[in-house]
């Protein structure tokens, strides 16, 4: 898995959708795999919570024929958490404050969601392009 | 930053600036929707805007509940009355919250600052005017303002901006407290301590307006302030090209992620008649924590992975296939009620027992 190509999608959705404060993907178990997150919330409780979460939102659709489920959000005074499945496998959980347009989020994401699948299912042979000598992070 | 320069986008706002214009010539009423970062949304009633909505600025509800002026439960307590609607002014005064005048300055001052939002960001496109949408805005003001003076002040404030000695945007710098500085000192103002106590590295001026509950301009005239006077810092490298560390976590790496692929030729039924689901462990890698600085020989690289001291613990060899969960007999906990089932032989003992351990996912 290319870590830094990775980081940056998730670094890259915080600068471009304004009001995403924080974002981590997790296995679907719950296992935390990456986390851009502020020191004031511990990563691998929000990765297992998204995960719980997510399960039992797929279930209410699916139990409800709500159809395929998009994402779940919870709704706070001062902000959001979305929850997005990348694939099977894995899923996204991002935060945002009061101020995130959740169209533009949403918008933003689905493409993000793409890219991160794919870097997740890379094989294990792929070297990283921080691993490369003389790579830069332009080929991300 | 090399270049700390702020300018105006200006062809953005020729066209911001062109299109409200037109709006108030032409006494237009509706939702100017402005496309860019952050964009916003302009609500105009008979050619004035009477309220300017961004993700870019606290509305009126955040300037009010994140600067602690109301809280989440009093406010949720308002907005169940009857009538409240989703700005509940007449409530908020009623129960001495605040007071008329007061709200009146949070409206314009949330409109006036999201203007400056729209204004100091970037403007792609205007949409054509649409009629007001759904509920409209949150919290109108009751006079509206003449747009081109709303951007005429806005660029006011741009200008001031750029003019400080270390001009800050709000959505660039992402300060941090120089080492020492004291968050808790009482000689600093207010303002000054929660920016101190915020500040991570990570948030915008943008982002600790919100955090906070102040307006976006102030907390970037404070924050520009705070940099030229040596409280805050702002490190060199945009933090998109910083590298990225790769951290292990401490219990060794990740358990494989097990990915379900039917196995064509093995399918064999089950009871719900699907086919059985054959795992295969999918390896996703190893924790990458953004912004946390690790020591050289925790870094993983994918040519040389890390290896742990304690080899992880082996995946179990066969998890069942992916079905409905199935309660396991004592799995509730109350197996003593369920062993003395066995002895009750009469239908009575079962309707006892239904009614004993019936919980609300048993299915009945």
């Amino acid at each position: 898995m290319d870590h830094e190509a990775l980081a940056m999608e998730m670094r890259g959705l915080r600068e471009q959708v304004t009001g995403v404060t924080d974002t981590a993907v997790a296995a679907a178990d719950g296992l935390l795999i990456a986390a851009d997150t502020a020191e004031d919330i511990d990563p691998e409780g929000l990765a297992a919570i998204a995960a719980a979460g997510l399960g039992l939102a797929r279930r209410t659709a699916e139990a409800t024929g709500r159809g395929t489920l998009h994402q779940t959000v919870a709704q706070g005074s001062h902000g959001c958490a979305a929850v997005y499945a990348v694939g099977e496998s894995a899923l996204m959980v991002v935060l945002g404050d009061e101020g995130v347009d959740m169209d533009r989020l949403h918008e933003e994401t689905r493409p993000a969601l793409t890219r991160i699948g794919s870097i997740l299912s890379a094989p294990e042979t792929v070297p990283a392009v921080s691993a490369v000598t003389g790579a830069g992070p332009e080929a991300v | 930053m090399s270049d700390r320069r702020i300018s105006l986008d200006r062809a953005g706002y020729g066209l911001l600036s062109r299109t409200l214009a037109e709006c108030g010539r032409e006494e237009a009423t509706g939702e100017l929707r402005v496309c860019g970062r952050p964009g916003g949304a302009f609500h105009l009633r008979g050619g004035l805007v009477v309220a300017v909505e961004s993700p870019g600025a606290p509305g009126p509800e955040a300037l009010l509940l994140r600067s602690g002026r109301i809280s989440g439960e009093q406010w949720d307590g308002l907005l169940r009355e009857p009538g409240a609607g989703r700005w509940p002014e007449a409530g908020l005064i009623a129960h001495g919250y605040a007071g008329a005048a007061q709200l009146r300055v949070v409206r314009m001052s949330a409109l006036q600052d999201a203007v400056f939002a729209v204004v100091v960001g970037r403007v792609e496109g205007v949409r054509p005017l649409t009629a007001p949408s759904g509920a409209g805005p949150l919290a109108p003001v009751a006079l509206g303002e003449s747009p081109l003076r709303l951007l005429q002040e806005a660029t006011r404030k741009l200008t001031a901006l750029a003019a400080l000695p270390w001009p800050v945007l709000p959505d660039r710098e992402r300060p941090v407290p120089v080492p020492g500085a004291d968050r808790d000192d009482p000689r600093l103002p207010p303002v000054r301590r929660d920016l101190l106590t915020h500040a991570d590295g990570r948030r915008t001026a943008r982002d600790l307006a919100f955090l906070t509950g102040r307006g976006v301009y102030p907390v970037t005239v404070e924050i520009a302030r705070m940099l030229a006077e040596g409280l805050l810092q702002c490190a060199d490298v945009p933090p998109t090209v910083l590298p990225v560390p790769v951290r292990v976590p401490s219990a060794g790496a990740l358990l494989p992620l097990r990915r379900e692929e039917p196995v064509a030729g093995e399918q064999q039924p089950e009871r719900a008649g699907r086919p059985v689901r054959r795992e295969q462990p999918v390896r996703l890698g190893e924790l990458v924590r953004l912004g946390e600085p690790v020591p050289p020989e925790r870094i993983a690289r994918p040519d040389h992975p890390v290896q742990p001291d304690d080899a992880p613990p082996p995946p179990p060899p066969d998890r069942p296939p992916r079905q409905l969960p199935r309660r396991r007999p004592g799995a509730s906990g109350i197996t003593e009620t369920l062993a003395a089932a066995h002895r009750e032989a009469s239908w009575k003992g079962f309707f006892r027992l239904r009614n004993r351990i019936w919980t609300p996912d048993s299915g009945t």
